[in-house]
């Protein structure tokens, strides 16, 4: 498997337009500030409709209404980010694919999914009863709960990804090879 | 302050004359002199405790950064929301005014979160920061963001929004989200500068 994603890493990294991406300062910058200003609308509305679950934002606006009326601006926000990201992984594959961050970050994007899609049902099935009350019910305020803890390890793996610490380039322990999908002898990082 | 020659509009303009000095200060020779005195605090900051934490542990700088995207996020969203209420773009079926004053509370502490771990930041790579353009026009963008907010923005939408001049309100509305998102492009841009 390991093989099989570092191969197809490295087919990516040979291809014409992964080179002229990483090697454009200006074309790499302006995707990666993209990539991150787009916090401010994606996670921004997000955090806001977790934090009126719990009752510290917009305790006074029914939740359906925040819910419903953030879910725009966040939606696009999530386009920008996914789209961009790529773009990121497809300027930088090799290392990327084998970053432990990185690949914790995908684990826990699919983990903030499941749990979206739980939230948003439970949410659905129960909020004409609690729409108004300051504080949701407690199934719910797990959900914003999970979903904030989620997304701060989110923020600070993919903040991570920048650093080199366990790089397959390195000596590495066992445990970090294993998780990092180190190939032995490969050639490129 | 000479409130009696401007009235309502003396807080307004004694902000937007410190704002214009800000600039004017920023884009002429007078900027060098105060440049070169403010070098040795500088250097300080790099020996303080959080310089000292930000330069050795490598992990405890990037969770700090980590947090200040965080708080970023909140801030953003503070904004949108705000601002998206008072073009009348996002939540337009809830009063203003509550959308307003919620989205202060979480804009403040959003600051709040972003000037701690900004603070820390700076320490660990003071001396790189005094010699970058793209931070002094961060800070620029900072303080113009600040004055703006809280003495142009906040006391305006304190007033009955139906009293004032929607093309007034759509400026700072406007003004506003793109100040804010100018602090935060040029707050990235750092990163890749140096």
């Amino acid at each position: 498997m390991d093989e099989l994603i570092y191969n197809f890493a490295v087919w990516l990294d040979d291809t014409r337009w992964s080179a002229m991406l990483h090697e454009s300062y200006y074309m790499y910058n302006w995707v990666e500030s993209t990539h991150v200003m787009t916090l401010m609308i994606s996670l921004g509305m997000l955090f806001l409709i977790d934090l009126r679950m719990l009752g510290y934002a917009l305790p006074d606006v029914p939740a359906s209404k925040i819910a419903q009326k953030l879910s725009i601006p966040m939606a696009f926000g999530f386009t920008v980010m996914f789209i961009t990201g790529i773009s990121l992984f497809y300027a930088v594959p090799v290392r990327s694919a084998q970053s432990v961050w990185f690949r914790v970050k995908m684990v826990l994007l699919v983990a903030c999914a499941v749990n979206a899609y739980l939230f948003h049902k439970r949410m659905n099935e129960s909020v004409s009863s609690w729409d108004n009350d300051a504080r949701a019910p407690s199934r719910i305020r797990h959900g914003a709960a999970l979903s904030l803890g989620f997304w701060t390890i989110v923020v600070i793996c993919g903040r991570f990804i920048a650093y080199d610490w366990f790089d397959c380039d390195y000596d590495q322990s066992g445990f970090i090879e294993f998780v990092a999908g180190c190939v032995p002898g490969q050639e490129r990082f | 302050m000479p409130t009696s020659i401007f009235g309502p509009y003396t807080r307004t303009i004694f902000t937007g004359a410190v704002i214009t000095g800000l600039l004017l200060f920023s884009f002429t020779y007078a900027r060098v002199g105060v440049w070169i005195e403010v070098q040795p605090f500088f250097e300080w900051m790099e020996t303080t405790w959080f310089g000292v934490i930000g330069k050795t542990w490598g992990a405890a700088f990037a969770s700090i950064q980590a947090i200040h995207l965080i708080g970023l996020a909140l801030l953003g969203g503070s904004v949108i929301v705000g601002d998206g209420r008072v073009l009348g773009l996002i939540l337009a079926d809830v009063p203003a005014r509550t959308i307003i004053d919620r989205a202060h509370k979480v804009f403040f502490w959003a600051l709040m979160t972003l000037l701690a771990t900004g603070i820390f930041m700076a320490c660990g790579v003071a001396m790189k920061l005094y010699y970058l353009p793209v931070y002094w026009y961060k800070m620029l963008a900072l303080c113009t963001g600040v004055f703006f907010h809280f003495y142009i923005r906040k006391p305006l939408l304190q007033r009955e929004l139906e009293d004032i001049n929607p093309w007034l309100l759509k400026a700072v509305g406007v003004s506003s989200v793109m100040i804010w998102f100018t602090v935060a492009a040029t707050g990235r841009w750092i990163g890749f500068s140096g």
